[in-house]
């Protein structure tokens, strides 16, 4: 491997010229931001000599005797001129030509790439997209406004992350992997993203395709998200405070079409009198109809009668009691600048924000010091974050499906639950039956006595040294860690009704966790870039990466704890015994780690500005494959883009400003496709990287001995291999009206190769089956990015931008096996990831009031045996998705509005199974749906949906909704004042104020809080709020 | 100036080496039980033994045969007609639910072939591992012949050389493998049994793990199976030598637990085999007992009437409980593993008894009489009845084929719900032939001799994920 560096160096050695009279270096950077500007040319004027700027825009350049001037060139930017008199040093800064402001630099996350060389499919978000966001983490804020990226946001819990998913779901056993993410160089763990200040960032660049990606190897198998990060400019010191205050509110939970108490007793009743129950609801209990009251006196029939009229009058309101309107605040300092040697950007923020659930906030503290140090042909940049935070998690979270989870409770809890005593006081504790309720207060007891927190210390920090060696040679090395330390804290409070649920010892519960994750990377690389002429440029690089990974986690649970003593393990007493022979330990830990070693060689050819190719090769070794034969793992691509504008033939039209076709293959391997299983340690899970692969072992035991039994619990996997996702790219970029109109179009097929499949076992292997390597997988998607400056004036500025991705997803074969089922999915050749599965429910019967199904053959049947079941109702994940906006710029007032939205999607609404159930099992637990008053049977010869309260439908199609939605995201009003001057001074540098308003409406048929979600079923999860804020911004 | 890359190169030279390349690749999961971790001394390989007993389950078999043969009737709740009245074929959900018996056989099989790898290399922890590693060793054989055999009584057809058999299973493997025949297979198997007698425990103060007299009992009932009478014989002997039948007088106790009378091998039990015939009773608030609910099977009439009123084993396996009785409801109902008094804690629960001196006494009684020695069978045939039933006068028979009928007869009242009925008459190649007032309908009254469903289809799942299985005959596949 050393070897193989070594070599690398000595071809770009070979390709080195000497003999020159005089040497000329510097950098070259924009005026604008004075960041570096790679890929100038400079030229010696009236001679042949050419060189260019490498990836810190440092060049050096040979200047014959005589020769007078040196020209700085770059696309996107004003040429500019220099004499040489006798300087041996040459800095140079280049403004920006504005009539091509669009050229901007993709970050790779291993170097910039002017754009117009890029050949790969990525979308840059800039500031405008992640900054001032009243959103702990930033990965809702891409939600709409990157084509062929699906983000779904699962929990409004402040500080959750939303999933996502670039083009499509590309593996079975890896379905939910993540995208990898890089922050200037170094990767950072989506579980602290919350511990992350998005107005730190610069720009997100996603990579989609394969040369894009290809530098990440097989951490990049389903797309990077590289993240830079803001850097000071050149000039004096700017400072910036930024203050936002706002609030969270609740969703509309109306959407549920629930039942108010009149209509829910009245539909006790009418369930009463279909079934003759004799389970205890208000409305049939004490109905006068009720056969059971046929021998009460007419006294008590009053009495009964003036209980449901009590009942009636009260219609609790739920919403008032497990959610709020959330405060949320933010305060930020930042100051920037420098000069042309040392450049610095500082940070400093707290974010407020508490959620819509009473139980739950997020307090973030962040730092971030970046510096940036030029010293003749040393760089020098480090940047650093470090923050903590502070997350309450929401109790209902902690308690999952349960009816003392708030939001479970929202649509579960009857409307005529009176949690009050008649003083006041919560009527919490057991012995709650359907006639005398205490549910609602033991959900506001157990949110009172309960807390779930999460404290997060978080470093991430980047050091890169680059030197020049020697004209156009530069040796790099970036050393970053991504580091977080995680306290959990839960507690249940002795003294307290839900603490004395918790065995044993009756007194409360504590859990205290600690996790530490720690990633190290570094990564070496020589590169060369050389102008040969202004038709031919290359650079090349040779890199070598390493990466080491820990986990640790560790956590313990105290039982009967001290009343005296709250929120703490401080002081627990001792357990009753109970005469057992063995004490259970209630403490655990375990640890985890991997490593990666990759070597990757880029090549990049440019000839005349006109076409650029490139490949790249790398091979990464992870011990991450336990099967040696198969843990090293190339990934390839090649790429190339034509500037059509360059050609001669485009000179005579003026339609096309900017015409460019991009051209890419490649295959990247996806480390998230090999199976993990964890580690659990009261509180945290550790990741166990070789859980799918080792034949693994549970415990067990047998009655006729006392020692513990050993028992296989998963076969291992000796022969597995990582899928591998082939990918093309093809892209068009089409820019109008002096680039004012913007048209990217995207074409792509990815195939997933090797792809897990369960493969059912033989009895003799003693296990059911195998993940084993013998599927395909496709994703085939168009993606479109329209952009259109429709005025640009002085004043005015009116712009609109909409983008769409359609992404179809087919697994192409399933190896030996015909089809199998996955959760509520099934898998089956032929159809998406993520196709429903199940019954087909026609509505009731009209004579009987049956549940009627189709059958397998097509015809009706009311026996649920005889159903059949079908894959026809469509997938979880949506084939359309998308994004608009509006953006007005007058006068320094703005208005920016952007919409989302997604079609073409199902999902499986489990609450509305729920409440549309009518069943006396479900009538008695859970409220119902005011769907059941019209629309279910209840004689013969009714046409209704629903059958007969006598009869379960069971899971159905009923159940699956068109969750379709258009979701007005953002709306940002602002103004931008300009510098105010007093008495000739510069008082303020600038200054904007603004509202921002998340999440303002929904449109959709989904009959449910909220249609998006991050999986395929509907039952608990904490809701999406709305949130606006106000904000501003000082600059002095 | 050189000085300086010089410098730098040693600054990016540190960092690379902050972990060494090699060592990348080799981060090993520290704290997963696996692999060659999992089994890593002798002890560990103890505790795999003990998960393979975990799954021993000769309540399967006990169950099969009896809901297709002529040992039990439907009670007052029954869905078990595609197996009791013989519907089954190889997709069937009764036959699925409840009779895989290769799901439930080799993941046995497949934990002793896991201890027999790993052991050989296991360390000792102290100077009694050196004992307990041949023990582990015999047990793990023992285990994967005994599992064999139950694969075999419910998979192939009789005793035939080159008949078809299951996979005989010597090693763990995610491979997919094919039937073998019977010889084969059973070479393997009476290998497997012979070195394992040699290594297990000659003692029985550990019945709830294999003895060399488990082994002993094995034998003698696959040697009963491959009709070679002569170790039969020999085996048998060996058993009866070392376990005499129980007193009449502790029969009772054998099966409430109190003794382990006749007993080599047995699994003892907290799981209620007794309410696969009837659910627990209750008391209520004033301690009063309450009928449980619906009863699913009753003892056939066929087997009720077989029995003598001085027969011991009458008034330990059956009962006509005057609760039921006052309540209207079938009351002549299972005793035999009732467990401890109605409403009580073991009520229901007993310890499945693999192996008893009185089927060693039967296996030899059929021996001999095919061997032709007919006055020695008839004598332990005699001797059984002699402990069982008082008065008893002992019989003369003469003839080989009544004498076979008889010792098949009281195979029926000694063993009844013991998991061998059903087999005995697949093996003597008799049919299942019930009273009419046993049988739920005329379809359920005779399963004519050597049918085909005598042979359990082999799994739907199994024939999917093996291209190698062969189904057995009869079955549309």
């Amino acid at each position: 491997m050393r070897k193989f560096l070594f070599f690398g160096f000595l071809l770009l050695i070979a390709n080195l010229t000497f003999a020159q009279t005089k040497k000329i270096t510097g950098k070259v950077i924009t005026v604008d931001d004075g960041s570096s500007l790679p890929g100038a040319t400079i030229q010696v004027l009236g001679t042949n000599n050419y060189a260019q700027s490498n990836a810190d825009g440092n060049y050096s350049i040979d200047v014959p005797a005589g020769a007078t001037t040196l020209k700085f060139s770059s696309i996107g930017f004003l040429s500019k001129e220099v004499a040489i008199g006798s300087l041996s040093k040459i800095d140079v800064s280049l403004e920006i030509d504005e009539n091509i402001l669009q050229e901007v630099v993709i970050s790779t996350g291993y170097g910039p790439q002017r754009k117009d060389r890029f050949a790969g499919a990525a979308t840059i978000l800039g500031t405008e997209v992640t900054n001032n966001r009243p959103v702990g983490s930033f990965t809702h804020t891409l939600q709409g406004r990157a084509p062929g990226v699906l983000v779904n946001s699962g929990s409004g819990q402040p500080g959750a992350n939303a999933s996502i998913t670039i083009r499509g779901i590309k593996s079975i056993a890896g379905a939910g992997t993540q995208p990898l993410y890089i922050i200037d160089g170094v990767p950072v763990d989506p579980a602290t993203f919350h511990s992350l200040n998005p107005n730190d960032f610069e720009s997100m660049t996603i990579l989609k395709d394969a040369n894009a990606a290809a530098l990440y190897g097989a951490r990049g198998g389903v797309g990077v998200v590289v993240i830079t990060t803001k850097q000071g400019k050149v000039g004096e010191t700017n400072y910036t405070a930024r203050y936002q205050t706002g609030f969270t509110a609740p969703p509309d939970f109306s959407r549920l079409n629930l039942m108010s108490s009149a209509e829910l007793l009245a539909y006790e009743e009418r369930v009463g009198l279909a079934t003759a129950t004799t389970t205890a609801m208000p409305g049939w209990t004490w109905s006068r109809k009720n056969p059971a009251n046929t021998k009460k006196t007419e006294t008590e029939l009053q009495q009964f009668d003036k209980n449901i009229d009590e009942l009636r009058n009260r219609n609790t309101p739920l919403s008032d009691y497990f959610f709020r309107t959330g405060k949320s605040n933010t305060y930020e300092l930042n100051a920037s600048g420098g000069n042309e040697k040392l450049r610095f950007f500082a940070s400093g923020s707290v974010f407020d924000q508490q959620g819509i659930d009473k139980t739950s906030s997020l307090t973030r503290y962040t730092g971030r010091y970046n510096l940036m140090n030029n010293n003749n042909k040393l760089t020098i940049q480090w940047n650093n974050l470090i923050s903590y935070s502070e997350r309450q998690d929401a109790v209902g979270d902690l308690y999952g499906n349960s009816a003392i989870n708030p939001f479970q409770m929202i649509y579960r809890a009857k409307p005529y639950d009176n949690p009050y005593r008649a003083d006041g006081s919560l009527n919490f504790g057991g012995g709650s039956t359907n006639l005398a309720l205490k549910q609602v207060a033991n959900t506001l007891e157990s949110n009172l006595s309960s807390r779930d927190r999460n404290k997060q210390m978080k470093l991430n920090s980047g050091l890169t040294l680059a030197y020049d060696i020697y004209d156009g040679l530069t040796l790099r090395n970036v050393f970053g860690i991504d580091a977080a330390n995680t306290l959990r804290e839960t507690y249940i409070d002795p003294g307290t009704y839900r603490g004395s649920l918790q065995q044993p010892g009756a007194s409360g519960y504590a859990r205290e966790a600690n996790f530490i994750s720690a990633q190290l990377i570094n990564t070496t690389g020589l590169t060369y870039t050389k102008t040969l002429s202004p038709q031919h440029s290359f650079n090349t690089g040779a890199y070598f990466e390493v990466i080491r990974g820990y986990n640790k986690g560790m956590g313990f649970i105290l039982y009967n704890l001290n009343p005296a003593l709250l929120n703490t393990g401080q002081g627990a007493l001792d357990l009753p015994s109970n005469n057992a022979t063995t004490y259970p330990q209630r403490a655990s830990s375990a640890r985890s780690g991997f490593g990666i070693r990759s070597y990757f060689f880029t090549g990049e050819y440019t000839f005349d500005n006109k076409i650029t190719v490139n490949a790249n090769i790398r091979r990464d070794g992870t011990s991450r494959i336990m099967n040696e034969a198969n843990r090293e793992i190339t990934t390839w691509s090649a790429g190339a883009v034509w500037n059509v504008m360059r050609e001669n033939f485009m000179e005579n039209q003026n339609v096309l400003s900017t015409a460019r076709l991009r051209f890419t293959i490649g295959k990247v391997p996806n480390i998230g496709s090999i199976g993990t299983t964890s580690y659990g340690v009261n509180g945290f899970n550790v990741t166990n990287y070789a859980g799918t692969q080792l034949p693994a072992f549970g415990t067990t035991s047998y009655t006729g001995s006392t020692l513990p039994g050993l028992a296989p619990s998963a076969p291992g996997n000796p022969n597995l291999k990582i899928e591998t996702v082939q990918k093309t790219n093809l892209g068009v970029d089409l820019y109008f009206l002096k680039d004012r109109a913007r048209l990217n179009v995207d074409l792509y097929k990815e195939n997933t190769l090797d792809l897990f499949v369960r493969q059912p076992l033989s009895a003799t292997t003693a296990f059911a089956s195998l993940d084993i390597n013998a599927g395909k997988m496709s994703n085939k998607g168009v993606e479109v990015l329209f952009e259109y400056d429709i005025l640009s004036r002085k004043n005015l500025n009116v712009g609109i931008n909409f983008n769409h991705a359609i992404n179809i997803n087919t697994i192409e074969d399933l190896g030996l096996v015909e089809e199998y089922f996955l959760g509520t999915f099934v898998i089956r050749k032929g159809l998406p990831y993520g196709s429903h599965y199940t019954y087909s429910y026609l509505g009731a019967d009209p004579e009987t009031g049956k549940p009627t199904y189709e059958t397998a053959n097509g015809s009706t049947t009311t026996d649920y045996s005889q159903a059949g079941q079908f894959a026809k109702f469509g997938t979880y994940l949506p084939k359309h998705i998308g994004g608009f906006g509006l953006n007005v710029d007058y006068k320094g007032f703005y208005v920016m509005a952007n919409f989302s939205y997604q079609f073409d999607v199902v999902r499986s609404n489990n609450v509305r199974n729920w409440i549309t159930d009518g069943t006396v099992g479900y009538t008695s637990a859970v409220n119902q749906s005011r769907e059941l008053i019209d629309n279910q049977w209840e004689k013969p010869g009714d046409q209704k949906w629903f059958a007969s309260p006598k009869y379960a439908k069971n899971f159905t199609s009923s159940d699956l909704e068109d969750a379709k939605f258009l979701r007005f995201r953002t709306l940002n009003i602002g103004y931008n004042l300009p510098a105010i001057r007093f008495k000739g001074k510069t008082t303020f540098k600038g200054a904007s104020i603004y509202a921002n308003l998340e999440n303002l409406a929904i449109w959709s048929p989904w009959r449910g809080v909220d249609p998006e979600d991050n999986n395929n079923i509907s039952l608990v999860e904490y809701p999406n709020p709305k949130a606006v804020v106000f904000g501003i911004d000082l600059k002095f | 100036m050189y000085k300086k890359i010089y410098k730098l190169i040693l600054v990016c030279a540190s960092f690379v080496s902050f972990s060494s390349c090699e060592e990348l690749l080799n981060v090993k999961e520290t704290d997963f039980i696996a692999g060659e971790t999992a089994l890593r001394t002798v002890k560990n390989n103890e505790s795999l033994i003990i998960g393979a007993y975990s799954l021993l389950g000769p309540e399967m078999s006990m169950r099969l045969n009896m809901v297709l043969s002529d040992e039990v009737k439907a009670g007052e709740f029954y869905n078990a007609q595609s197996t009791h009245q013989w519907q089954f074929n190889y997709d069937d959900v009764g036959i699925r639910d409840n009779y895989t018996a290769t799901t439930g056989h080799y993941p046995i099989i497949d934990r002793a072939n896991r201890v027999l790898v790993a052991l050989p290399t296991a360390l000792d922890e102290s100077t009694a591992d050196v004992d307990l590693r041949k023990r582990i060793m015999g047990e793990a054989l023992f285990l994967r012949a005994y599992a064999h055999f139950e694969l075999f009584r419910y998979y192939s057809g009789n005793y035939d050389v080159n008949g078809l058999a299951m996979p005989y299973m010597e090693t763990p493997s995610l491979e997919t493998h094919a039937r073998i025949n019977m010889g084969e297979y059973f070479q393997k198997l009476l290998k497997d049994l012979n070195e394992a007698k040699t290594l297990l425990p000659d003692n029985l103060s550990d019945k709830s793990r294999a003895n060399k007299l488990a082994a002993t009992g094995l034998q003698a009932r696959v040697a009963l199976y491959m009709r070679n009478w002569a170790d039969a014989i020999t085996y048998s002997t060996e058993y009866i030598t070392a376990l005499p039948l129980s007193p009449r007088d502790q029969f009772a106790g054998l099966w409430s637990d109190n003794n382990s009378n006749e007993t080599a091998f047995k699994l003892p039990r907290t799981s209620r085999f007794g309410s696969f015939f009837r659910p627990l009773f209750t008391k209520n608030a004033q301690g009063v007992i309450q009928l449980p609910g619906q009863i699913s099977w009753l003892p056939s009439e066929k087997l009720w009437n077989s029995y003598d009123a001085t027969d011991i084993r009458f008034s330990t396996y059956l009962v006509d409980e005057p609760l039921f009785k006052a309540a209207d409801r079938p009351s002549k109902i299972t005793k035999k593993y009732a467990g401890t008094a109605y409403a009580t804690d073991r009520e229901n629960m007993a310890d499945m008894k693999v192996f008893r001196t009185a089927e060693m006494y039967l296996i030899r009684a059929e021996a001999r009489a095919e061997n032709n020695a007919i006055a020695e069978s008839v004598s332990d045939l005699n001797a059984l009845r002699a402990a069982r039933i008082s008065p008893y006068t002992s019989v003369s028979i003469t003839s080989k084929d009544q004498l076979i009928t008889e010792i098949i007869q009281e195979r029926f009242k000694e063993l009844a719900f013991e998991g061998h009925r059903f087999w005995d008459l697949k093996r003597r190649g008799l049919p299942v032939q019930r009273l009419a007032s046993d049988a739920p309908s005329a379809d359920g009254t005779t399963l004519p001799a050597n049918n085909f469903r005598f042979v359990l289809p082999i799994p739907q799942p199994e024939m999917l994920a093996n291209p190698k299985m062969v189904q057995n005959p009869g079955y549309a596949n």
